[in-house]
């Protein structure tokens, strides 16, 4: 920058491009052997003719920002995205979450999580092997038989009349899909919850409740509310009780993990997960006393930060994409998760 | 809130010609460019009680994650993103020397040691306390009579040879006797089951005297891992069982 600065004011306010330009050419003269090896870069500045005295006079980008009416933003300017996103025809809007400026914006993934890695190069192409069945080209399709009830005409009211659910149930259970190629289950996410009901009491239990949750997870806790009033249990309905987070996609492949490999074998006179376990329609779950939560390696890092006897217990809720608790049974089998006891469905 | 960026409500001549009727209505439409609610009452409505779908972008709150370096018991290692602080754990129980994980792993069998034969020969000799009660006298008897020919090699030889010479020898004696003799009732019985049918209902009869012999017997012979040696805890919990 000091020979930028010993250079005369017209010089100066030459943009630095024009100025190599000057000295390059300059070069060039001096070495004219040089001249031949230059063609070969496209449109180089070297190259052009040198800016006349006129030429010179006439660049004043000084007047040029004397003459501009409106300020232009500051070195100091920086985007901000909006904090509200008001629709897609506002003509604010908010930059994509993959932008890393936008608010939402959320980086990584920073690893691949081994248990990820296992079922995509080993556990799915197993599974869809194993559970193969052979049906000869040409086999027409099963029919789904209706499961809604219809109305048997009686009525002329009965006409364009909605089908009514199943007897007893109002809840129509999943159909089992079989797996195929394109429909191999996986994990979908895995929500860990607490219930304190001493925390109505004493309001530090949720304190500790959240901060295991949140050293389990690692994404911040939510907190529950109770849905049932019970006088002899003293809880009533909208009481802050619980504690729960959900983690999706590469963390829940590693609480998994975890969970399989680190706690369990450490859980004395540990049999397994029972089988009767599930929703029947693909979702299991497990829980854990305050004994096996502080085997987790989070938690025994800084076992000493929380307070022994408020530690909670917590429900462990494993959902995949499996539409039957077999098929969901069959993913966590390969995942390593043992299961003991009869099997309902 | 801030003021918020709206195309209808920036122009001045709409915002200042609201209250009045509709003479000022003719100018707004050329100004504008776009087409104006016509009648006055809807124009009303929308200047003042504007709807903002407006929703709140939240920033993720995301406690601090490390990255964790995982050695299992066997050695092998793998990294994980963590809120645990450390940068290496290391396990000392895992599912790499878990029974339920690796249950062809004979060295992780819950199993007594008993290399010297010493436990073994202890029973051998006084026997456990399963036989005091029920009708073993004559095995009791038949074992404390092999027990001097046992009790010199335990202490020299080991577990093996005692078991082959000592108890062994007297029970598996009968046990094989036994068995060919079923092996041949076997073969007898398939021509002839119903000639046999006697003999071989006396056979299980005597089974539970010889099973019981053989059991003790197996304790000496070889480290049988996998039926024999009971753990302290399961010969525990046998024992509150009988009792």
């Amino acid at each position: 920058m000091a020979s930028l600065r010993g250079l005369s004011r017209p010089a100066r306010s030459l943009p630095l491009s024009q100025l190599s330009r000057q000295t390059c050419t300059a070069g060039s003269i001096r070495c004219a052997s040089s001249e031949a090896g230059l063609t070969d870069l496209e449109d180089s500045t070297l190259t052009a003719p040198q800016l006349s005295h006129e030429e010179k006079k006439e660049f004043r980008p000084w007047k040029r920002a004397a003459d501009r009416k409106v300020a232009l933003p500051s070195g100091r300017y920086q985007y901000h995205p909006p904090k509200y996103n008001r629709g897609p025809l506002h003509p604010v809007q908010s930059p994509p979450s993959s932008d890393p400026i936008a608010r939402d914006f959320v980086p990584g993934p920073f690893n691949l999580p081994r248990l990820k890695q296992t079922y995509q190069s080993t556990i799915a192409s197993d599974i869809m092997t194993l559970a193969y069945t052979h049906v000869p080209p040409g086999t027409p399709k099963k029919e789904t038989p209706e499961r809604l009830r219809g109305w048997d005409g009686s009525s002329p009211y009965h006409k364009n009349r909605a089908l009514r659910g199943p007897r007893g149930n109002p809840v129509l259970p999943l159909l089992e899909r079989d797996v195929t190629f394109n429909n191999i289950p996986e994990i979908k996410e895995v929500t860990i919850a607490t219930y304190v009901p001493d925390a109505i009491k004493e309001p530090d239990h949720l304190l500790v409740a959240r901060s295991v949750l949140l050293s389990l997870t690692g994404t911040t806790p939510e907190i529950t509310k109770t849905k049932s009033n019970v006088v002899q249990w003293g809880i009533k309905i909208g009481d802050r009780a619980g504690v729960k987070s959900t983690v999706y996609g590469n963390a829940a492949y590693e609480f998994l993990d975890r969970c399989v490999h680190l706690v369990f074998p450490r859980i004395k006179d540990w049999r397994g997960i029972r089988a009767t376990t599930g929703d029947s329609s693909g979702n299991l779950s497990f829980g854990m006393s305050p004994d096996e939560v502080k085997l987790f390696p989070e938690v025994e890092a800084n076992y000493w930060m929380y307070p022994a006897k408020m530690l909670p217990g917590c429900r462990v809720f494993i959902k995949t994409t499996a539409t039957s608790d077999r098929q969901a049974r069959l993913l966590l089998q390969s995942f390593g998760v043992p299961f003991y006891g009869e099997v309902r469905n | 809130m801030g003021k918020l960026p709206s195309t209808l409500l920036r122009r001045p001549s709409l915002a200042g010609y609201l209250p009045s009727t509709t003479p000022a209505l003719p100018h707004t439409p050329t100004a504008a460019g776009i087409r104006l609610p016509t009648s006055q009452t809807s124009t009303t409505t929308s200047a003042a009680g504007q709807v903002r779908h407006a929703t709140f972008v939240p920033r993720s709150r995301r406690p601090y994650q490390f990255t964790q370096l995982v050695q299992l018991s066997d050695g092998s290692t793998f990294t994980v993103r963590t809120t645990s602080p450390l940068a290496l754990y290391k396990s000392a129980k895992d599912s790499r020397n878990h029974i339920l994980w690796q249950p062809t792993e004979k060295s992780l069998r819950n199993v007594e040691v008993d290399e010297a034969g010493k436990l073994a020969a202890f029973r051998e000799r006084y026997g456990s306390s399963w036989d005091l009660d029920g009708p073993a006298a004559p095995a009791a008897a038949a074992a404390g009579a092999a027990a001097p020919a046992a009790a010199a090699p335990v202490a020299a030889d080991g577990s093996k040879e005692s078991g082959e010479k000592g108890a062994a020898a007297v029970g598996k004696k009968g046990a094989e006797e036994k068995g060919d003799k079923k092996k041949v009732d076997a073969k007898d019985a398939k021509p002839a089951a119903a000639a046999q049918a006697p003999a071989e209902a006396a056979a299980p009869a005597e089974d539970p005297f010889d099973s019981l012999v053989d059991l003790i017997s197996t304790y000496a012979t070889e480290d049988k891992n996998i039926k024999g040696g009971l753990s302290a805890k399961d010969q525990a919990r046998k024992e509150k069982k009988k009792k």
